[in-house]
């Protein structure tokens, strides 16, 4: 029996082996392990409480790319993460096609490329903290779209660009305070320019939708009373999302030397619907590297922007304020894995309209790329 | 011959093999059929780094890399990409991920490197100088 079942491994293997040493066939993964506490429950941060807890900060990805021909690849990238009960979803899966050596075009599912860190958002390995700081990522949800994309690179001057356009849908559940609604983006569409010259970058980006919103004023659900509230203030219509234009704009600017790194990162949210409020954040960070251990200290800061006259009234019930100041280091134990730290201190200035708690936020984890 | 006599050639032909070790120089070179004659550093970095996939006359430019922990490997990184392995692992994360690059093959050592860049007039790669013969071109020394 104990041969049998070895023979058996062994032909597995050699099935195996062509495809998985084949050339064209690349397999690449990546892990994050993070633990995180809250001193206090009168704040709420990235899913954690006053206990420790393992699951929501952990992350497992796994991707595999195949060279079909010349100009054709298939990506696959499956995500399980532990704020979703381990369960394993395609977060990427999509065809590249090389039109030329500059020129790329995706057609599939796409993460969606609101953020600097977007495109590596779950990779932990590729930056210093143990998550980038969620009230600036703060459209996770809506992280990967379904549609095409057409990526450009080109050199001018001693400096190296791209230039990014998508178009693509999005359907599905997202939980908002723990309330659960349906959300559609139709015709969600952007555009992104990069550019790097040296040691410095820059990045811009534009984003638009469609958005819809199973609101409904007698739902019971936090946004069904804000919309209710807006119809007893007689501007119920204002207060629906119904192929309501969105929009968000994107700016940043970096500097890495490979000893010290500085990134500033502004975002702004523009809603159509009074629903949502429009918001603006923005991080300043800075890093310096000591050998193989990196210093790095976030400020961080977001604010509800309210329309104006009744609708502003009616939308200062769910106005919020925040800031954060991160300290963190990271020490890259060898060339693939990296153990950080980040200290947290959140101060709510409002949640919901009223005066806010303030808190710290303890993380550990360790990243690992494969 | 004494126990002195015996430790100081000891010493000496320890200083020759640490002094050879320290001068060990690296060489980055094409086919002797490529048409390129001398690459900067530049233009070296921006190829190992997918900046860009041509050689300066327009040609198709494939980096090769050693296997991870080579001597000519680490000076390598060091002196020309000026970046740590863990660095450069979190850079070529940065892109991997994202389909929107792939580091260069780890394809062995450096008598490995010279076989196959000699072969094939697209390969760019880095050896020690001590392997380099006609069939490969010095584009680049360090």
């Amino acid at each position: 029996m104990v041969l049998r079942k070895s023979g058996l491994a062994a032909a597995v293997l050699l099935a195996c082996s062509p495809a998985a040493f084949s050339d064209d066939l690349n397999i690449n993964g990546f892990m994050n392990v993070t633990a995180g506490n809250l001193s206090t429950e009168d704040i709420s941060l990235d899913g954690y409480d006053d206990g420790v807890s393992f699951d929501v900060g952990t992350v497992v990805g796994l991707q595999m790319s195949k060279q079909v021909n010349d100009t054709t690849s298939a990506t696959v990238q499956l995500i399980s993460r532990g704020s979703d009960n381990y369960s394993t979803e395609a977060s990427w899966a999509y065809v590249t096609y090389a039109a030329n050596e500059n020129t790329d075009i995706r057609m599939g599912r796409l993460r969606t490329p609101f953020f600097y860190y977007s495109d590596f958002l779950e990779v932990g390995y590729a930056y210093n903290w143990v998550r980038p700081p969620s009230i600036v990522y703060r459209l996770d949800a809506f992280s990967s779209i379904s549609g095409v994309d057409v990526t450009h690179r080109f050199a001018i001057a001693g400096m190296d660009g791209s230039v990014q356009a998508y178009t693509g849908r999005y359907n599905d559940d997202f939980t908002l305070s723990g309330d659960t609604y349906n959300i559609e983006l139709r015709r969600a569409a952007g555009l992104v320019f990069s550019l790097n010259s040296g040691d410095f970058g820059a990045r811009l980006s534009y984003h638009q939708a469609d958005l819809t919103l199973d609101v409904d004023p007698t739902g019971g659900r936090a946004l069904d009373n804000l919309a209710a509230g807006g119809a007893l203030a007689g501007v119920g219509d204002e207060f629906t999302a119904d192929e309501d234009k969105a929009k968000f704009y994107q700016a940043s600017v970096s500097y890495d030397n490979g000893s010290t790194a500085v990134i500033a990162e502004w975002t702004a949210l523009d809603q159509t619907t009074a629903l949502l409020n429009d918001d603006s954040a923005y991080l300043i960070s800075a890093a310096q590297r000591f050998g193989d251990a990196t210093v790095h200290l976030t400020y961080t800061v977001a604010e509800d922007d309210l329309e104006s006259g009744v609708v502003g009234q009616v939308q200062k019930n769910a106005e919020s304020k925040e800031n954060s100041i991160i300290l963190g280091m990271r020490y890259d134990y060898d060339s693939s894995t990296a153990f950080k730290v980040d200290i947290q201190q959140h101060d709510e200035e409002l949640v919901n309209g009223a005066k806010g708690e303030s808190g710290l936020l303890y993380n550990v984890g360790m990243s690992l790329v494969f | 011959m004494n126990m002195f006599k015996v430790i100081s050639r000891l010493a000496i032909a320890m200083t020759f093999f640490v002094t050879a070790l320290a001068n060990a120089e690296v060489a980055v070179i094409v086919s002797a059929s490529n048409a390129n004659s001398a690459l900067d550093q530049d233009t070296i970095s921006r190829v190992f780094l997918g900046k860009t996939s041509n050689f300066p006359d327009g040609s198709q430019a494939i980096p090769v890399d050693q296997n991870e922990g080579s001597a000519s490997r680490e000076a390598f990184n060091d002196k020309v990409l000026g970046k740590s392995s863990s660095q450069l692992k979190a850079y070529w994360s940065r892109l991997i991920f994202t389909g929107k690059g792939t580091p260069p093959k780890e394809s062995g050592s450096d008598a490995d490197i010279k076989n196959l860049v000699a072969k094939n007039p697209n390969l760019i790669g880095y050896v020690d100088s001590s392997v380099v013969d006609s069939s490969v071109k010095v584009v680049f020394k360090f």
